[in-house]
């Protein structure tokens, strides 16, 4: 299985053609079948994954135009290995927990093509294989919210596609001159990553290049104040939708300033801390007051979603080992738990057809099975330790203290006001008695709910009590990239900033 | 030996996961026996523990796992028995026991009875973690955990709604219980930070190793962390300013208050201090602020309790207000002694929670002592184990409290801090007013609960035999405090009077129980006889502001609740969008603007465009002569 | 001597004298015929340029435009003939279909 990569993006793409021709009343089986084999060929990819490596493995090389230096060019990493896992595992829990009926043979080729461009991104080394796929990654979505959404739908796809879009754009701009300024350089046309990394760039150009990329991945993030097209996305999009765009699509940004902005701007990226941190800790606290201020439960963790993007954007800038893994960490911890969380404001909603928190109430007595579950994903979203809320947050945390003690202290108010609005909504919805008429024949979880629930507590607990199988590939490559940071970096202060850890250091 | 820290840690857990596996299902006794057995068996364990480090001063290191190991940061899960945990162990895994047994007869009418189980032992659990850790990121686990289990617990009777403070000072169970998880949040990221800052210095969580480090740190970072830390144990103990949930805490059932918010996760604080001792030994300046704060505490909740007319506040009361000797011992540096009182409190506290527990049972939920009286004839076991677990919070000789307290109170005038120690003596003897208060209002006088038609019953058999090894401790645990000494001592730092207190030790304990007698005979005259309202005292304006704890809990609710909501809506309504949001519209609409307002060159004529298309020729034939004559 | 710049001069007043045609005319047939001039215009100074560089490029491009204009006429006149026939006018005030 040498192109392990390319079966993972390819696979189902091309099922999703051949889905075309399914039979309707078959196609949810026929995509949750695809789905679970690309979840097990990913699973293959981690069993066969080299741990000790910190580098790229499974690497493919094909060139397409070798004139400008564009390759086929895939391989993962650490940092992009557990992502992909995530990705393609929580394609198949969304698939199979979806309770869509109209245009399901729609909703799952558009889904399988999504996949496609999702683990796309994840893997591409070479840029524009990455833009390729970060742009495509809009088109489902927007079908997605545009044909399956709330009464808002059409506004909310068109900013959605709209806002990232232009974000994009002025990536693409830093991406092209980035080609031409490697040109100008070594002579030859490359759009390879990993050969981008070699480039060392006087500080200006960095500062101009972080800009353009930052503003790409930023209102990808979504950081703030880009922030403000996910709430119209998440309140309009089904179930299905928030759920790959809170647990995927969001990843793609922090993916991006892992991969690209640190180690390629090496010295932008440590000038820019502080504002980067600045903007993070407002996506900490004020998101998350105005998640505390909401009345729809979804937008409730539509901006709890921003807030816990915060932490993971303060983690990325603590320049060591121990924020970054933890960032990457969280990436995944946020994806199954938000994933799972808008999975659970289905579930509600399907029944009443409300999302609005006065409408519920008593709910723990009346649907105790639905209650568990969202309490443990409630007490993992606000970071219990001993599920995977934990690590990543503590890391984070722990990793930034290092850069400033007072935003630390700033950031890490996250952790009572987390608590504040979700135990907020907790009361509201599932505490006191049962006041609404409705709510008392409410029925608990259904077998294909529970199912495709149960799993993701199962992870959510395995990797908060024993994160170490997939905390210590992200930490090797963490570690192995901050090595290179420091040795690449031109300004003193950015080599100070930088730290190599200790393990690291003797190696060397 | 290994296995046993194990079965001891374990059993807890197995415990919560067998009653879990029912927690849906009907009222099932065997859950709550399966679960006392396996507490017991936790007990048995930790006592074969503590024999054997008794017997040979072997201390246990046992590491299970790693855990997190990120950078340079390598959290395993390892845990330790020495001394100080060992301590814990038994007192915890010993009142559990009994808590549990307590429980199969006070929550038989509960239809929750299973889940109940489940959430009780997961507190266990979560305790042993936190005292068995041999690093403060396990500890911190420990910490959160039992943090949730009290969260759980709190708000165990969720269905009931929210009401006026007016009708019922804790809302709800739910609101008290978000309130407990809330404050205590707030003072674990006290905690996170004096986690982080110990990491960057010593590079290390795990006891030993930080331990070793401290004689080379900087002063200030001894004490800014010393300082973090503290917060933490703030809010687990619910010292002022982080105090308001711990009374509020009592809307859980009253097992609960007897094992968390009395006799063990209230005391984590004060255990992370002693934990911590060589750390805080070496900041002054910290230390002798946690003496203050808990010699405020004491007698700031002992003023609340005087005129407190619901039984169980005045526990949790007398309970902030131990938690606040404990501090000051700590504080004062006899680490052992505020351990000491820690365990002998324990017992007592969790003794007079549970008996609360029985005459709340048999008055169907009623708490005000003013309704009551007259119980003990049909209490008479209750009544006795109630006045005794009284005497011992109150410091008589010979119960448990006379000499933990009194070594706390000599401690304070060993340092010659004398203010300290006259606050702390004052207080022994509001201690004892109102314990004995409350008996005397319960126990004695008419009986003024048949006006409300209730007919009080004494509890079941077995669950007052089961209290009995509380009754038994606190009543002879203080004649172990000299073996217990040399035990300890092997770990932490040893604590001895000077001559000059040695020559005044007589007089000192004189004092003290002067002061506590004193108290028992004061709320004798007021209260025996039966209950005699006096309005004019109820109306003066001291009693109200300790009636409403000082108008605190609505301090916090005007300047901090409120506020905090109406900013949070002002951001969202206001800020996010009419200007983030509005702005990033108003990009779009002025680009749609634009081209709708140019759409009408658009004319459709032929003629017209080519015009255009001439002046657009002509404009860049003279960009593009300019440009050429500029370079 | 007729040089260069004569000849350039011929081209330049010939190509603003179509220019001005496509700018004033209304009539659709006239515009087609002040494009021819001002096409012819460029071929003028195309070839002059070629003759003065001494270089065939540009003679071969007058040619190349001259093909291209043939092409022009055949299918602009052939669009012309059916507008004719659908409007019964060739005014182009009268033709504004794609008004905004």
């Amino acid at each position: 299985m040498e192109n392990i990569l390319s079966i993972l993006v390819f696979f189902p793409a091309v099922a999703g053609l051949l889905g075309f021709v399914i039979d309707k009343e078959s196609a949810r089986a026929y995509g949750i079948t695809v789905a679970t084999i690309e979840f097990l060929l990913s699973l293959w990819l981690w069993f066969s994954f080299d741990m000790s490596n910190a580098g790229m493995q499974f690497v493919e090389v094909i060139p397409l135009i070798p004139d400008i230096g564009v390759n086929y060019y895939l391989g993962v990493d650490g940092i992009s290995l557990f992502i992909l896992i995530m990705t393609t595992l929580m394609t198949l829990i969304g698939m199979t927990s979806m309770s869509i009926t109209t245009n399901i043979k729609n909703m799952i080729v558009t889904l399988l093509f999504l996949e496609m461009t999702m683990v796309g991104v994840f893997v591409a080394l070479d840029a524009i294989i990455f833009y390729l796929f970060w742009e495509l990654s809009l088109v489902p979505m927007l079908y997605i919210i545009g044909a399956w959404g709330g009464p808002l739908r059409v506004y909310a796809s068109i900013k959605f596609f709209l806002y990232t879009f232009t974000g994009s754009l002025i990536m693409l701009v830093g991406m092209l001159f980035v080609a031409y300024v490697y040109h100008n350089l070594t002579g030859v046309w490359s759009f390879a990553i990993t050969d981008w990394y070699a480039l060392v760039l006087p500080v200006n150009y960095q500062l101009w290049l972080f800009a353009a990329f930052f503003i790409g991945f930023a209102i990808k993030v979504p950081m703030f104040p880009f922030h403000t097209w996910i709430p119209y996305a998440h309140g309009q999009a089904p179930t299905i939708g928030s759920v790959i765009l809170a647990a995927v699509l969001l990843k793609m940004g922090t993916y991006g300033f892992v991969r690209f902005s640190l180690p390629m701007f090496p010295d932008a990226s440590v000038m820019a801390i502080t504002p980067v941190a600045v903007l993070s800790l407002i996506m900490i606290i004020y998101t998350a007051m105005v998640a505390y201020s909401q009345k729809d439960m979804k937008q409730v963790i539509a901006y709890s979603s921003v807030s816990h993007m915060g932490i993971i954007m303060l983690g990325i800038f603590a320049m060591n080992a121990e924020g970054i893994s933890g960032s990457v960490f969280q990436m995944l911890s946020h994806g199954i738990v938000s994933g799972a969380l808008f999975m659970l404001v289905g579930v509600i909603y399907d029944r009443r057809h409300t999302k609005l928190l006065s409408e519920f109430g008593g709910l723990a007595a009346v649907m105790p099975k639905y209650a568990v579950i969202f309490g443990i994903m409630l007490m993992a979203a606000v970071g219990l330790p001993l599920t995977m809320g934990f690590p990543g947050e503590f890391l984070v945390l722990l990793g930034f203290y290092q850069v400033s003690p007072i935003m630390t202290i700033l950031g890490g108010t996250s952790i009572i006001l987390g608590a504040v609005y979700m135990l907020r909504i907790y009361k509201q919805s599932f505490f006191g008695p049962v006041t609404k008429e409705e709510n008392k024949v409410l029925s608990d979880l259904n077998n294909k709910e529970t199912w495709s629930l149960v799993p993701l507590v199962l992870i959510v607990v395995w990797l908060g009590v024993y994160p170490k199988p997939v905390l210590e590939p992200i930490d090797n490559s963490v570690k192995a990239m901050l090595n290179f940071m420091d040795g690449k970096a031109i300004t003193q202060e950015a080599k100070d900033m930088i730290k190599v850890s200790t393990s690291n250091k003797e190696v060397n | 030996m290994e296995n046993l820290v194990y079965i001891a840690l374990f059993a807890p857990f197995v415990s919560s996961l067998f009653a879990a596996l029912f927690g849906m299902s009907q009222r099932q006794v065997f859950v709550g026996i399966v679960a006392s057995s396996l507490l017991a068996i936790s007990f048995i364990s930790s006592a074969l523990l503590a024999i054997h480090l008794y017997t040979t001063g072997d201390v246990i290191h046992v590491r299970l796992m790693d855990w997190i190991n990120a950078g340079d940061l390598h959290i395993p899960f390892g845990f330790i028995v020495d001394q100080v945990s060992v301590t814990m162990m038994m007192v915890v895994t010993l009142v559990s026991t009994v808590v549990h047994i307590y429980s199969i007869g006070y929550m038989d009418h509960d239809k929750s009875f299973n889940r109940f189980f489940s959430y009780l032992s997961a507190f266990v659990f979560s305790m042993m973690i936190l005292v068995m850790s041999d690093n403060f990121a396990g500890l911190f686990i420990g910490w959160e955990g039992v943090g949730v289990c009290s969260w759980l617990l709190i708000g165990f009777w969720y269905h009931k709604a929210d009401v006026t403070r007016e009708e019922n000072p804790s809302i709800s169970p739910s609101w008290a219980a978000n309130e407990a998880f809330i404050m205590n949040r707030i003072a674990d990221l006290g905690m996170l930070i004096g986690l982080f800052i110990i990491y960057w210095n010593t590079g290390s969580l795990q006891y030993d190793e930080v331990f070793a480090q401290l004689p080379y740190l900087s002063e200030t970072i001894l004490t800014t962390s010393a300082f973090a830390l503290f917060i933490g144990a703030m809010g687990k103990s619910a010292q002022f300013p982080l105090h308001t949930w711990l009374t509020d805490a009592m809307e859980g059932p009253t097992p609960v208050s007897a094992l968390i918010h009395a006799a063990t996760m209230v005391t984590a604080g004060v255990f992370l201090v002693i934990r911590a001792n060589p750390l805080f030994s070496m900041t002054p300046e910290v230390s002798f602020f946690i003496a203050s704060l808990g010699t405020f505490v004491a007698f700031f909740a002992a003023s609340m309790a005087l005129v407190n007319r619901d039984l169980k506040r005045i526990i949790a009361f007398s309970t902030l207000s131990q938690l606040g000797y404990m501090f000051a011992a700590a504080g004062l540096g006899a680490y052992w002694i505020a351990l000491f009182h820690l365990g002998a409190h324990a017992f007592f506290k969790a003794l007079l929670f549970l008996g609360a527990g029985n005459v709340m049972h048999a008055m169907h939920d009623e708490l005000d002592i003013f309704k009551m009286g007259g119980l003990k004839k049909t209490m008479r076991w209750t009544w006795l184990y109630m006045g005794l677990a009284s005497l011992a919070l109150a410091g008589i000789f010979p119960f448990a409290g006379f000499f933990s307290k009194d070594a706390i109170i000599e401690t304070a005038f060993n340092e010659g801090t004398y203010v300290l120690w006259a606050i702390l003596v004052i207080t022994a003897g509001m201690t004892a007013f109102y314990s004995f208060r409350q008996v005397f209002l319960t126990f004695h006088g008419d009986e003024r609960y048949k006006e409300f038609g209730i007919h009080p019953h004494e509890m079941y058999k077995y669950v007052l035999i089961a209290m009995a090894p509380l009754a038994i401790l606190a009543l002879v645990a203080g004649f172990g405090m000299h073996q217990y000494e040399a035990f300890i001592t092997n770990l932490l730092p040893e604590y001895h009077m000077s001559e000059h207190t040695h020559h005044l030790v007589v007089w000192l304990t004189l004092i003290v129980s002067a002061f506590a007698i004193g108290g028992i005979l004061l709320a004798y005259v007021k209260y025996a006889k039966g209950l005699k309202r006096d309005t004019k005292l109820e109306n003066s304006f001291a009693y109200k502001v300790l009636a409403n704890q000082y108008y605190i809990p609505q301090l916090y609710e005007e300047f901090i609740t409120k506020p905090y909501k109406i900013v949070s809506e002002i951001f969202w309504e206001k800020v996010d969008l009419k200007i983030v949001d509005a702005t990033v519209d108003n990009i779009a609409k002025t680009l749609y603007k634009t081209g709708d307002s140019t759409r009408s060159m658009q004319t459709g004529n032929l003629s017209n465009y080519l015009n255009w298309m001439a002046v657009g020729g002509v404009v860049l034939l003279v960009i593009a002569a300019i440009s050429a004559m500029l370079v | 001597m007729i040089g260069l710049s004569h000849y350039l001069i011929v081209s330049a007043i010939i190509f603003s004298i179509g220019l001005i045609g496509v700018l004033r005319r209304r009539n659709l047939l006239m515009l087609f015929f002040a494009t021819e001039v001002m096409l012819n215009a460029v071929n003028i100074a195309f070839a002059a340029i070629s003759h003065y560089y001494n270089d065939l490029t540009g003679q071969m491009f007058a040619f190349f435009v001259i093909a291209i204009a043939a092409s022009e006429v055949a299918v602009g006149l052939g669009i012309l003939i059916v507008l004719y026939k659908k409007h019964g006018s060739l005014d182009l005030d009268n033709l504004a279909n794609m008004r905004g």
